[in-house]
């Protein structure tokens, strides 16, 4: 999986184009972590 | 709940809470115009984006008035009971704090949006440099092509981060402990302390 997206300019250098959109799902994926974790702690701090 | 808790008033002025759903959709429009391309959906993104754009930087420069004439930062600014009250969170115990308008995690978020959102509008408003608008022709050699790809890298960066954000703020402010918060968003009145005195184990 890329990070970072290139591109070849008129004279065959490198340059960086931004940042990769594979990287899409990460924050989805991390949002849905976060929530799984704050949901099970509130359902045992309820249950205490 | 702590009787401090439950005292409502205005919790937020109309100037305030009209700056926030301003502030709002225009993330809304600003995502979706930047992230339905990439995930296919082929339309002219770019006026949109850039005007919504603009809307977000007069938006911010707003607030940041309003901070500076009306409310001052004293009430978002993070203090020593703001770390109690998370350490108090994480070894699930009570505790005696000082009453607060913000918790500490409100106060987090703020700041931590706050950045990304900075981040996204001032790259943004570097990027206007590479498009025509009704009040100036493109100039894209203000800055060299690496510089670019480092605006470009710090906008996409911050973009990644703004979906999680907003993802996470959706949820919370949608649980139900939270409901009369964000009904003050919308009406103005509501509870005039997140954090009572005595502080409890809501979250």
């Amino acid at each position: 999986m890329e990070v970072l997206r290139y591109t070849t300019d008129v004279y065959g250098r490198k340059l960086l184009v931004g940042a990769s959109w594979d990287l899409l799902w990460v924050p989805v994926a991390l949002a849905g972590l976060a929530i799984i974790v704050h949901q099970v702690l509130r359902a045992r701090r309820r249950a205490r | 709940m702590d009787s401090q808790l439950r005292e409502t008033g205005t919790r937020h002025q109309w100037p305030d809470r009209v700056f926030h759903w301003t502030m709002a959709l225009s993330v809304i429009v600003l995502c979706a115009t930047a992230f339905l391309p990439i995930l296919g959906l082929r339309f002219d993104w770019v006026p949109a984006h850039w005007i919504s754009g603009f809307v977000l930087a007069a938006a911010i420069l707003f607030h940041w008035l309003r901070v500076g004439l009306v409310h001052g930062v004293g009430e978002m600014m993070p203090g020593s009971d703001d770390l109690r009250e998370v350490l108090l969170d994480l070894r699930a115990r009570s505790g005696t704090l000082g009453p607060a308008k913000y918790d500490a995690y409100q106060k987090g978020y703020h700041w931590l949006s706050g950045l990304v959102v900075l981040v996204l509008a001032a790259t943004g408003l570097l990027m206007m440099a590479k498009i025509d608008t009704p009040w100036w022709r493109r100039d894209p050699s203000i800055l060299s092509d690496a510089q670019w790809g480092i605006v470009y890298v710090a906008h996409g960066f911050a973009s990644l981060a703004i979906i999680f954000l907003v993802i996470l703020h959706v949820y919370f402010a949608l649980l139900p402990e939270h409901w009369a918060t964000l009904k003050s968003m919308v009406r103005g009145r509501g509870p005039l302390l997140t954090r009572g005195a005595r502080h409890e184990q809501e979250h």
